[in-house]
């Protein structure tokens, strides 16, 4: 339950239509999340939903807008105006199905990034069986230092221990080799500034066969490695699961076989589906902000509103500052080591 | 509205966003060069100029803007 925390949700974006996102709004609600939604008035139907207010927007950002431009631009947008929503204290978390681009952009500038925090991450929850892993950055910063890397580790490990219940998460690198000296120059320094870390359990580089594998708890990279690697496991997940399919549905034995597994199977597609983890978290900022699959069911938009709202009931915003200055790498200090 | 006035805002925003000594910087430092600032820390500036003064500036314009100076100046003389 997540009585109390209301949570400003954009009303646009959704690609499976306002019933579905209305759907999973009264699906949240009725956990006891209040929700502030920026939809389009008479699209939406909200009608009669306790705690569920609709404020009427008809301006939004598409696809095919660039994020930065669009979102200086369009002040009444839904999603500008939901994270206008979160940084004047109406709202405690924002929550967005629309472009990624213009959610990440609405949110650093709306909410403002972390005292000391350099670059925000977008972290997602990969689904490993058991015990999920949390990986990031998968999209916000194409390029990033070693500073950078070192800020993501403390952003993830924050994130899995007050919002995953991880203890003593263990933080891995990703490289081209587990040996300190494997992968690029920055990947290299990043390793000697995080072996160095108070406040963090560092162990070590990882490859990418460890990241389904659980090597780590938390697996830090750069937005353009992460992306690709996450499209590339959902892609592979995706041509296995239709494999599979197709060999159980080959001859009669095979499809008793397939009939069999059918219960079980039910609940690892279950911990797999990418509606079950809600969405990806924009990491490094002084307001919660999720941003949604655009293909979510109404499982996958209630579940994106009850992982923001635990955000705040667990207060990872406070924890994640905290860590941040226990491991003294703020902005100040990460220039200093650098130069030292 | 002066041109001390802008200079002391803008000084203390990067001081507090950059984790940088404020009397550290001038009119004459380079956002790239002097502070290590990236196109994020410029936007945010940019930004709070904008709530601030009631401006608007453009992508081409904010490009152009690289000295504190610079963005001094840019408010001084668009400010309504």
């Amino acid at each position: 339950m997540a009585g109390g925390v209301t949570v400003a949700l954009d009303g646009f974006g959704a690609e499976r239509g306002f019933d579905v996102l209305a759907e999973g709004a009264r699906m949240a609600a009725a956990d006891g999340i209040g929700l502030r939604v920026f939809g389009l008035a008479g699209g939406l139907d909200l009608a009669g939903i306790e705690g569920v207010e609709l404020i009427p927007t008809s301006e939004w950002i598409g696809n095919d807008e660039e994020p930065v431009p669009a979102v200086r631009a369009k002040k009444e947008a839904s999603v500008v105006r939901a994270a206008r929503d979160v940084a004047e204290g109406r709202s405690a978390a924002l929550v967005s199905f629309g472009s990624t681009g213009a959610t990440m952009a609405a949110a650093t500038f709306g909410l403002r990034r972390l005292k000391g925090v350099q670059r925000p991450a977008l972290a997602v929850q990969l689904p490993v069986p058991g015990s999920p892993v949390l990986f990031l950055d998968v999209g916000a910063n194409v390029e990033v230092r070693a500073q950078h890397l070192v800020q993501f580790a403390f952003l993830g490990a924050a994130f899995s221990e007050a919002v995953l219940g991880v203890e003593r998460p263990r933080i891995g690198l990703l490289s081209v080799g587990e040996e300190a000296g494997k992968g690029t120059d920055e990947v290299g320094a990043a390793h000697a500034l995080l072996a160095r870390a108070e406040g963090i359990e560092f162990v070590g580089n990882v490859e990418g066969g460890d990241l389904p594998a659980g090597a780590a708890d938390v697996v830090v990279t750069d937005g353009f490695t992460g992306n690709v690697s996450l499209k590339l496991m959902e892609g592979t997940a995706r041509a296995v699961t239709a494999a599979i399919r197709d060999a159980a549905r080959s001859n009669p034995v095979a499809g008793a076989g397939g009939l069999l597994l059918r219960p079980a199977l039910g609940g690892l597609r279950r911990e797999l589906h990418p509606d079950t983890t809600g969405g990806a978290i924009l990491l490094g900022l002084r307001g919660i902000a999720i941003v949604g699959h655009g293909s979510a069911g109404a499982e996958g938009i209630a579940n994106a509103i009850r992982l923001a709202a635990r955000c705040v009931e667990v207060d990872a915003l406070g924890r994640t500052a905290a860590l941040l200055a226990e491991g003294g790498v703020g902005r100040g200090a990460l220039a200093s080591d650098a130069s030292a | 509205m002066n041109r001390d006035e802008v200079f002391d805002l803008v000084r203390d925003h990067l001081a507090e966003e950059l984790e940088v000594d404020p009397v550290k910087i001038s009119e004459q430092t380079r956002f790239k060069q002097d502070l290590d600032a990236d196109s994020l820390d410029l936007y945010e500036l940019v930004m709070e100029l904008e709530d601030n003064y009631g401006i608007s500036v453009s992508e081409q314009q904010a490009a152009r803007i690289e000295t504190v100076g610079d963005a001094v100046t840019f408010v001084v003389e668009n400010a309504p």
